[in-house]
């Protein structure tokens, strides 16, 4: 009794033991769930932080005499005499007429023309050959204000920002923002531009078709081909020393470097199939070789996870290889290979160093028409407004980081809500 | 006497008892199985009358289930298991090039140790196996082969009006006669059976022993069961096996009240296992 | 228990079960010893014309009946709890019917204890003693036997006790015939002489019993049923080879 009561001591000792261990690795849990999660809110609040005026234009609306006199021009219609007109001097005029301290020295002139976009002139040229009845009225209009306005507008004050407009030039955008011509708007032209030279004028547009283009590619290639291996390899490929070795390399594969990738890409596809560069569709290829090796893994994953009661089950009926496979081994793997090529192409989309090497990088201004026209990628043009000295490229390159992780995001939603709805048919 | 202490050296091939029918469904002769280099079944020579129910009996790893799935070629999927001997069914060699894997398991269908219904609705289930082999042109026709399976399993008052509901919703013992019914439904003439009742209650049990009974009119069944006292209430014969080696084959109320061999005797009394 | 026994019966893996049945026989031993001394006493009663022994005799049939209930219940309990099979589920139904005659032996000695206290009353009846000891001398050694082979497994003399019952209907016979005589020589003694008759009856059904549990011993050890068969066939059948 005695023995018995001493055991029951012992125990309960131990379980306080056992109960302070379980207690403490717990805690470890926590904040290393706490530390991810930190880390994980810095990254975000501080590209949102850099990022969210990315999303934001600096207008100036002006109302435009456009006296066919001063910008010598008399037909609308006529092209080329449309082409020698001068669409500045109304601008400048409805600026002088804002800000009536300007003189009309050149150096005034010029202050003044540097506060409209450089395409300003352009986008007045193209709205009047669009309508040549506009000749000869006044009109409300709005236009891009120049890029190190849109800096000043946005970023007055803070140190980051060097501010590369005169006393002068901030004097009058102080005013202009008074009297409410100089404007605030949200950004449209991110979505419907391609790259710039100026940053006001850059969108994303092009990338993003670029990346959807070659995503495509990726996936119309990879998941075909990468499901077909590994049904091959799980269920009809004898067990052999070539199976083996085929395995271990397509495991290694999975963990070549990238820009490995590209290489091969360029030396196959570019210099030896002779196809041009930076196309999407030579970038979806290269992608593709990259995404293989994961999607091959991932669906091999799935069809071992496949009960083989239910293969089984099939053969016991009589159900020829072929059918176990494809009435039952396809679809209960179906959610789990979705799932490994969906995160596969995720990493390929966030993939900058293989699209390099095969000239994904120029710059582009035009939103790519097809699979065969010279285009850039998101991560790409990350990179390159990253890289370039104009100060309102940063914050469009944050911008232009939280599109690419909307689109990671809704791809691992896609995902899951595939996943979801795939499980639940039984 | 003195048969309770020696066990006498198990003889290759020998079996005692009765294992052989003049007008046998299978006639197994010499059935040798080996899994790479270890020989899983020793010799064994066995025939299997025409709609009788037999058991297989034996302790864990005494090769009646190795021999039960060479009776439908399942061991053909395990690369390193090869077969050898005289396997008929009715008088044609099992494992000759030219039959069919795929023709031979509809006509010698299986039922496994854990109910394992497919993921579909009871209905597919059902469906499955004559959608496969092209046994219903119509739709109704298939409708009424779903019903008649169902009702001979023993299901189809439980299950008749959610038939498109998912049939892992059902209970265990529902499952596994939705998988005798999924067998039957491709009318099979033997219907091999792997331990169907070990992972079930002693009610779904008794019903499917019950359902055995009832389908022994129509099919040959070959059960492999640990339970003894199951191979006792289904089986009309009874088959020891021993380390690979049939020891004993004999009706089953001989089997269990008077065994010919000690192995069997020491098994069914409960002195080794 | 014999050692033997203990081989036969003794090795499950469930200790629990060899203790059943070892409870089991030993108290169908138990119960034979029992029925055996209830013979021998009846029929000194009878012979000694002690009007006590044979009160005892009658009495001590409760606890032969107290017994059989025991066993069968227990018989029962193992059938339920350990679903015996092949020599266990034959020793356990043999048990059952065994009991059975050990009970008829049982109330026949009883019968044999009022003939004698019916007769002691009458006084002493020399006439067809001889028989009747002689006889039951037989009986109670064929009974004897029978338990013995039972308790050592032995069949060969089970089969003896089965050959054994061949002679006692002789013997019967023989008695009966002789008794007949007296009673033809002096009708005076008709009425006694039919009591002693009875007597040889009950002595007769006892060597039946003993057979019955000598068949049910072979029926146990050989997995052979030799009811309703001579003993010639009975030891052809018991000789058919087995493994």
């Amino acid at each position: 009794m005695t023995d018995l009561n001493t055991q029951a001591e012992l125990v309960r000792r131990s379980l306080k033991r056992r109960y302070r261990k379980e207690r403490r690795f717990r805690a470890y849990g926590i904040v290393a769930v706490g530390v991810a999660l930190l880390a994980l809110i810095t990254l975000f609040s501080d590209i949102i932080g850099k990022g969210y005026t990315g999303f934001l234009k600096t207008t100036v609306t002006l109302e435009v005499n456009l006296d066919p006199e001063l910008m010598y021009l008399d037909d609308a219609s006529d092209k080329d005499a449309l082409r020698m007109a001068d669409f500045k001097a109304p601008l400048l005029a409805a600026l002088r007429q804002e800000l009536p301290d300007a003189t009309t020295s050149r150096e005034d002139t010029r202050a003044l023309g540097g506060l409209l976009s450089g395409y300003a002139a352009n986008e007045l040229q193209d709205r009047v050959a669009a309508d040549p009845s506009l000749l000869g009225t006044r009109q409300v209009m709005t236009f891009l204000a120049h890029g190190n306005v849109d800096v000043y507008n946005k970023h007055a004050g803070e140190t980051a920002y060097s501010i590369k407009l005169t006393p002068q030039q901030q004097q009058w955008v102080d005013t202009l923002k008074a009297n409410n011509v100089v404007n605030t708007e949200f950004n449209d032209i991110l979505f419907v531009h391609g790259d710039s030279r100026e940053p006001a004028n850059a969108g994303v547009a092009g990338a993003m078709v670029g990346s959807l283009l070659t995503m495509l590619v990726t996936l119309l290639l990879s998941f075909p081909i990468g499901v077909s291996a590994a049904i091959y390899l799980e269920e009809f490929a004898p067990q052999n020393r070539l199976t083996d070795f085929i395995e271990v390399n397509i495991n290694n594969l999975a963990a070549v470097p990238s820009i490995i990738f590209g290489l091969l890409g360029l030396a196959v596809f570019i210099n030896l199939f002779g196809m041009p560069r930076s196309i999407p569709f030579v970038g979806g290829l290269v992608l593709t070789l990259m995404t293989l090796p994961t999607i091959i893994i991932a669906s091999r994953a799935a069809i071992k996870s496949v009960p083989p009661s239910i293969r089984e089950a099939a053969e016991g009926i009589g159900a020829s290889k072929m059918q176990v496979v494809m009435h039952h081994v396809l679809p209960l793997a179906m959610p789990g290979m979705l799932t490994g090529s969906i995160i596969g192409m995720a990493q390929a989309l966030g993939e900058t160093a293989p699209l390099l090497l095969i000239g994904m990088v120029a710059f582009i201004v035009d939103v790519p028409d097809g699979l065969f026209d010279a285009a850039t990628v998101l991560p790409v043009q990350i990179f390159l407004w990253a890289g370039s000295p104009e100060l309102g490229f940063i914050e469009r390159a944050s911008a232009a980081i939280m599109v690419l992780l909307a689109f990671l995001i809704s791809m691992n939603a896609l995902a899951i809500w595939l996943r979801k709805r795939l499980e639940r048919r039984w | 006497m003195n048969m309770h202490m020696e066990h006498p050296e198990l003889e290759y091939g020998k079996t005692v008892g009765n294992a052989f029918s003049a007008d046998p469904k299978f006639s197994l002769r010499d059935v040798e199985v080996y899994y790479g280099d270890t020989q899983a079944i020793k010799g064994i020579s066995l025939d299997i009358a025409r709609n009788e129910v037999i058991s297989f009996i034996g302790p864990s790893g005494c090769g009646k289930s190795t021999f039960l799935r060479c009776l439908n070629r399942m061991n053909d999927s395990i690369d390193i298991c090869s077969v050898r001997g005289r396997l008929e069914l009715d008088g044609r060699d099992l494992y000759d090039p030219k039959q069919d894997v795929v023709e031979l398991r509809a006509r010698v269908g299986m039922v496994f140790q854990k109910p394992n219904p497919f993921p579909k609705s009871i209905y597919d289930n059902v469906a499955y196996g004559p959608r496969i082999h092209g046994l219903a042109n119509r739709k109704a026709e298939l409708d009424e082969m779903v019903e008649n399976s169902l009702r001979k399993a023993g299901l189809w008052n439980e299950v008749k009006d959610r038939l498109d509901r998912p049939a892992t919703g059902l209970s265990g013992g529902q499952q596994q006669r939705l998988c005798i019914a999924r067998t039957i439904a491709v009318s099979p003439e033997v219907v091999l059976m792997d331990e169907p009742c070990s992972a079930l209650d002693p009610i779904a049990t008794a019903r499917i022993e019950e359902l055995i009974s009832e389908l022994s009119e129509n099919f040959t069944i070959i059960i492999v069961t640990h339970s003894m006292q199951q191979a006792a209430r289904v089986s009309d014969r009874t088959a020891y096996f021993h380390l690979g080696h049939l020891v004993e084959v004999n009706e089953t109320n001989k089997v269990f009240t008077a065994p010919e061999h000690s192995l069997t005797e020491s098994y069914i009394t409960g002195r080794f296992g | 228990m014999t050692t033997k026994q203990e081989q036969v019966y003794g090795d499950h893996i469930s200790q629990q079960f060899n203790e059943d049945l070892s409870d089991l026989k030993s108290e169908f031993l138990r119960m034979g010893g029992l029925v055996e001394s209830q013979l021998n006493d009846a029929v000194r009663a009878l012979i000694d014309n002690d009007g006590h022994l044979a009160e005892k005799v009658r009495a001590g049939e409760r606890v032969v009946d107290q017994l059989e209930m025991e066993i069968d219940e227990e018989a029962a309990r193992i059938i339920v709890r350990r679903q015996p099979a092949a020599r266990d589920l034959r020793l356990v139904v043999a048990v059952i019917k065994m009991v059975a005659d050990l009970e008829r032996v049982g109330d026949e000695a009883k019968k044999i204890a009022e003939f004698a206290l019916s007769l002691s009353e009458e006084g002493r009846a020399p006439r067809g003693y001889v028989e009747v000891r002689y006889i039951s001398n037989h009986v109670a050694t064929m009974l004897h036997d029978a338990l013995d082979a039972f308790a050592r497994l032995d069949w060969e003399l089970a089969l003896r006790v089965m050959r054994e019952d061949e002679r006692v209907d002789e013997e019967y016979q023989a008695a009966a015939r002789a008794l007949l005589t007296f009673m033809m020589e002096d009708p005076r003694n008709i009425s006694r002489c039919m009591a002693v008759m009875w007597v040889l009856r009950a002595l007769e059904r006892v060597g039946d019993h003993a057979c019955n549990i000598a068949e049910n011993v072979i029926f146990m050890v050989k997995g052979k049923d030799v009811r309703h068969t001579s003993v010639e066939e009975a030891e052809k059948l018991i000789h058919a080879k087995r493994k």
